[in-house]
């Protein structure tokens, strides 16, 4: 079955507090009660928002307040009823919601976003002790990805999160079997189409969504712009994009972490916000599927960067993404209906959808 | 040890983590590139402190309360090996072992600095 259907994503700091509780706990509580489809809690490895503080796993003080990322999926109604429950609770932090296909159930036939010209992104909601064919489904299903020629795709496990429509929570005691995880993937049209209908044979009873994007760079190599969207659409509502930059951890720029220098060089020249998530396996480009390797003491997982921002900003963090990427990483751009941007005497955009047509 | 001695550690101690925690919390914000600044200053200040004080021959429950209490909290063991595992994650070996051999020279140097003029 295929549905139009939004996500919900909303970046925000692990200690942010409403009152007693933990503004996590209160979000996926909202998002449990309102029977949300998929849900998954990420936590980031490096960051920064609005207030251009740096938050990073790699120093122990700078480590108690990590980003965080809450993303829901449901059908579009169901998000629209949750957003004033949930929109009141974020004082500090950023809210977006985009357009996706949602294709659940049986999948049969591959139904695409209108336009097969540009490439689709797709993701795929799990739970990680989700088995297919005797091996983690997860494994299994970037294996089938990577054959199918799609240029990437990252595995994120969540802390917290809903897989078929049950809550599956991360316990410091606890094998934590099957939290939620996403894996991230993109393609050209044909490719997603073509992989749909294995993938729901391989998973059974998967939850996946597509989405309209564009595949700038691959293994560092460029193969498109951006596209330089307007700033508003037809009825004056504020468009956003996000560019999201796929490399292993183990990537370089400069002789440094690629990521790394990314998250630097951006919070160096004024963005308002990037976001470092670390998968647990995946690949890019022409790489063999990577994770950790046994007793290296480099990491090999891949890592995923998102950057949202206006389109013209988001034009000068393209450059900069361009430079860094200049010797490995996928980069994906796309646009974003509705940014909502909550910070100390701070207020951008809203939640209404734009609507633009290109 | 006195019990007075007991209740002053435990007090001192929980100020030096907090010390710590707000001394580490205003260098690292500040600093870009991967080398960890602020635990490496906490550390060669707590060397360089300890020596003063023993140069100084502060002993009994003042050394106990002063530097067990203290530096034992504002002081870090487990960060400093924390933060170079990390480094090495990211590839950045050399700033690994810069941060291993500068840090055990410039500690000696320190602790040797605060002994000579506590000593005086």
């Amino acid at each position: 079955m295929t549905e139009d259907c939004l996500k919900l994503t909303i970046y925000f700091g692990e200690s942010d507090r409403l009152g007693r509780r933990l503004l996590s706990d209160a979000l996926l509580e909202a998002f449990e009660q309102a029977g949300s489809r998929a849900a998954v809690l990420l936590r980031a490895t490096e960051g920064f928002g609005i207030k251009q503080q740096l938050h990073t796993q790699r120093l122990l003080t700078l480590s108690e307040d990590l980003p965080l990322v809450a993303v829901a999926i449901d059908r579009r109604e169901k998000i629209e009823a949750l957003l004033p429950r949930v929109q009141p609770l974020v004082e500090g932090g950023l809210i977006t919601l985009e357009r996706a296909r949602m294709v659940s159930g049986a999948v049969t036939k591959a139904e695409l976003p209108e336009q097969l010209n540009e490439a689709t992104k797709l993701t795929v909601y799990l739970g990680r002790a989700e088995r297919a064919s005797g091996r983690p489904a997860y494994i299994a299903a970037v294996d089938l990805l990577r054959e199918h020629g799609l240029d990437g795709a990252t595995v994120l496990l969540g802390v917290d999160g809903m897989a078929h429509a049950a809550r599956h929570r991360a316990r410091f005691f606890s094998r934590n079997a099957n939290v939620p995880l996403m894996i991230i993937a993109s393609g050209s049209g044909e490719q997603v189409q073509d992989v749909l209908e294995p993938l729901g044979r391989l998973l059974g009873n998967p939850l996946l969504t597509l989405e309209r994007v564009r595949v700038c760079k691959r293994d560092g190599r460029k193969l498109a712009e951006p596209r330089h969207l307007p700033e508003r659409d037809e009825a004056g509502l504020g468009v956003w994009q996000k560019l999201m930059v796929h490399a292993a951890e183990d990537a370089r720029h400069d002789g440094h972490a690629l990521y790394l220098q990314l998250i630097r060089r951006l919070r160096e020249e004024g963005a308002t916000g990037a976001t470092a998530l670390r998968g647990i396996w995946g690949y890019s480009g022409d790489r063999q599927p990577h994770g950790d390797r046994f007793l290296s003491l480099r990491r090999g997982v891949p890592v995923v960067t998102v950057i949202v921002d206006q389109p013209d900003a988001i034009q000068r963090w393209w450059k900069v993404v361009d430079e860094v990427t200049d010797e490995a990483g996928l980069v994906t751009s796309e646009m974003v209906p509705a940014f909502h941007s909550v910070g100390p005497d701070i207020q951008r955009g809203g939640l209404r959808l734009a609507r633009l047509r290109f | 040890m006195s019990s007075g001695a007991w209740v002053g550690l435990a007090l001192v101690g929980g100020v030096g983590a907090v010390a710590r925690f707000l001394i580490d919390g205003a260098i690292s914000p500040r600093r870009e590139g991967p080398f960890p600044l602020g635990t490496f200053v906490i550390n060669i200040a707590g060397a360089f402190t300890l020596g003063l004080l023993t140069g100084a021959s502060v002993t009994g429950a003042w050394l106990f309360i002063l530097g067990t209490g203290f530096l034992g909290s504002f002081t870090t063991f487990s960060t400093w090996i924390f933060e170079t595992d990390r480094l090495a994650e990211d590839g950045e070996e050399g700033v690994a072992g810069a941060n291993l051999g500068i840090s055990v020279v410039a500690g000696l140097a320190a602790a040797g600095a605060g002994w000579a003029i506590g000593a005086l």
